[in-house]
């Protein structure tokens, strides 16, 4: 118990905690962008895995960071398009196409998987490269603050920076004014002569690019290879961050952080004599909990709903 | 063009969607009458997991090699709801002997053999409730996991304190389970007795994922087990266990494997990370299967009843490669093969989460 304690109170305990938002955070960006035009895409389960997937085996094959890097995060931005095709050409509910997206990226995935390897389960045969872990100069010089933020992945301060060009996108820009708007009033937006389609597949095909860092990061930071539905659900949790944080940039990075937070301390406690099942339940419990509360305060006018945010 | 990104999509969707379900559909009645046997495995869940179906594919491989037999593995899936109409169709088609495996199918066995008396079927890592009485074309094996892991546990306890180059002093050793389920409880067991037969004070940490197909999380609970202080884990959760060996790569520790010897499994993918695992729980899955298969073609499995393959039987061991040859010295391997004997000889009762 005592060694417990001291883990959680220890720095590198908020290191932990970074390290397992990182993949929630991307994924709710992707939800939260999306959500925000008005159609949100519940397909970033398949899309992190598709791009985890492609990354793993152009790294592996090319021995080119760079081209693996490009290469699934164009993975993540097809997804995004054939949902926004399958969506706004051929009419189909986006939850159903989102659906069908997540069962085509665990089949596809595990298809080509077998193609390439012989194996139906993981990639380790290759030999796949990982984003390199960087220590930030001054930084890591600061005691506590040091030990919790620097000598993360690359693709860690990503997430946090993506949260800022998130911000910017939508608040800054006229891409982002567009999709609020079509978010909250597409025949309004329509009126003024924005076209409605148009905004929706930008949100998607963001929505497929910041996913596919999520995926990226799985597979080329978490850990070294793919395997199949790797996911594990991360992409679900990450429609309650960001609706916890009704799709703001800042409010969706403290849902995440929350998610994170409870996943880190629910493994922390998980070598005490509880029965795992219980433990194994908290993540999910606080999300219950956290929205059941949210939902209550926006409905009390407590907290202003996005919309009147605008 | 629209037309045809349509149909390519479709196309993608619909060959994906086939191979999703393992392209299983086996037609009966296109029998062939001939002599040889065949003999059906079926996975539920799929190949490729490093450890447990891949080596019981590969006790069905090898005996289609040695006896010339029909074989064939069939994957289910990871849906639970398809595992019995799968079998009850395997059980219909052309094949005489079933062949499926864990606790979650073996109710489905139980429930189609009798209805099937001209086929035989084989169940392994779980029995069949033979005191039903109707049961006579099916054997079971099920595998004293809790034996072998008894060893681990007390090299574990040996290694935790020893001046291996990343041993610390701590007299802490991790657990990582899949699932709180019976079979890996039984892992747990054997481990803990081990490792207290070995040394009363020490402590071991055990931590489940809740899913063996979650490698990330696996890692995180890993390095969190190592954080407090444990320098060596027994991995028991297939492919989320995956994590704990890149874990253990990663914090400069020990990671001990399970059902396959994990260290040849990665020894020329990753050489440096398969340094990092002492030794392998073997689960000899495929030595059972193919020893069935064997049993089956002299006319001498006892259909009708269960066995116990332990470390007697070479159902279960410890993995003796090269690496384990190197990292352990000499003295302790010979006291964990002292202990095996005990075991054998019966001087030591290991503990099951079975309860007997």
């Amino acid at each position: 118990m005592s060694t417990i304690l001291e883990s959680i109170f220890s720095p590198d305990f908020g290191f932990v905690i970074l390290r397992v938002t990182t993949p929630l955070l991307f994924a709710s960006l992707g939800v939260a962008v999306s959500a925000l035009s008005g159609t949100i895409n519940i397909g970033l389960e398949g899309i992190m895995l598709v791009s985890a997937f492609t990354g793993v085996m152009v790294s592996a094959f090319t021995r080119s960071l760079l081209l693996a890097l490009i290469a699934g995060v164009a993975a993540g931005v097809l997804l995004g398009m054939i949902l926004a095709y399958f969506h706004l050409y051929l009419k189909t509910d986006v939850i159903i196409g989102a659906i069908a997206l997540n069962f085509f990226a665990s089949g596809i995935t595990i298809f080509l998987l077998f193609l390439f390897t012989g194996d139906k389960g993981t990639s380790s045969s290759l030999r796949s490269l990982v984003f390199p872990e960087i220590s930030i100069p001054i930084l890591n010089k600061i005691p506590i603050l040091g030990r919790i933020a620097s000598g993360h992945n690359v693709l860690t301060y990503f997430a946090l920076l993506s949260v800022l060009i998130y911000f910017i996108l939508i608040y800054k820009t006229p891409l982002g004014l567009r999709i609020r708007a079509v978010g909250q009033n597409p025949e309004a937006a329509e009126s003024v002569g924005i076209n409605v389609n148009h905004i929706k597949i930008y949100a998607l095909l963001l929505s497929g690019f910041f996913g596919a860092f999520g995926g990226l990061y799985l597979a080329m930071g978490y850990v070294s290879w793919f395997s199949r539905d790797m996911t594990a659900g991360r992409g679900f949790i990450a429609i309650a961050a960001s609706t916890l944080g009704s799709h703001m940039p800042l409010r969706t990075l403290l849902g995440s952080l929350l998610f994170g937070s409870v996943s880190a301390f629910s493994i922390y406690i998980s070598s005490l004599e509880v029965p795992s099942d219980l433990i194994q339940l908290i993540p999910y419990a606080v999300t219950v909990i956290v929205l059941t509360i949210y939902s209550g305060r926006v409905f009390s006018g407590k907290i202003k709903k996005p919309k009147e945010l605008i | 063009m629209k037309r045809f990104i349509f149909l390519t999509l479709m196309l993608i969707f619909i060959v994906s969607a086939l191979v999703y379900t393992g392209g299983k559909k086996e037609e009966p009645g296109t029998a062939v009458e001939d002599k040889e046997l065949r003999v059906v495995l079926y996975v539920n869940g799929n190949l490729g997991d490093k450890s447990f179906f891949d080596s019981a594919n590969r006790g069905l491989q090898r005996s289609i090699e040695e006896f010339g037999i029909r074989g064939r593995t069939v994957e289910g899936g990871i849906d639970p709801s398809k595992w019995e109409p799968d079998i009850a169709q395997l059980a219909a088609g052309n094949w005489d002997i079933v062949i499926a495996g864990t606790w979650q199918v073996v109710e489905f066995v139980q429930k189609i053999a009798p209805q099937h008396p001209d086929k035989y079927f084989i169940t392994y890592d779980a029995a069949v409730d033979f005191s039903q009485g109707n049961l006579d074309n099916v054997y079971s094996m099920v595998y004293k996991q809790n034996e072998g892991s008894f060893l681990v546990g007390a090299l574990a306890a040996i290694l935790t304190t020893s001046d291996l180059p990343f041993a610390n002093d701590i007299k802490i050793i991790g657990f990582l389970g899949g699932q709180d389920i019976p079979v890996i409880n039984d892992f747990r067991m054997g481990y803990e007795q081990g490792a207290q037969y070995i040394s009363p004070d020490v402590r071991v940490i055990a931590s489940y994922v809740g899913s063996f197909g979650d490698p990330a999380k696996g890692k995180e609970l890993a390095l969190a087990q190592f954080d407090q202080g444990a320098d060596i884990s027994f991995n028991v959760a297939a492919e989320s266990g995956l994590g704990l060996i890149d874990a253990a790569y990663e914090a400069k520790k020990y990671a001990i494997g399970v059902d396959s010897d994990q260290y040849l499994l990665f020894k020329d993918s990753d050489p440096e990370k398969a340094k990092h695992i002492v030794t392998s729980m073997m689960k000899n899955v495929d030595n059972s299967v193919y020893r069935a298969i064997k049993l089956h073609l002299s006319g001498e499995l006892p259909y009708g009843s269960a066995e116990s393959l332990g470390l007697k039987e070479k159902g279960v061991g410890v993995a003796d490669n090269e690496n384990y040859r190197k990292l352990v010295p000499e003295d302790i391997r010979k006291k964990i093969a002292e202990l095996e004997e005990k075991i054998i000889s019966g001087e030591i009762k290991v503990k099951t989460a079975f309860g007997e």
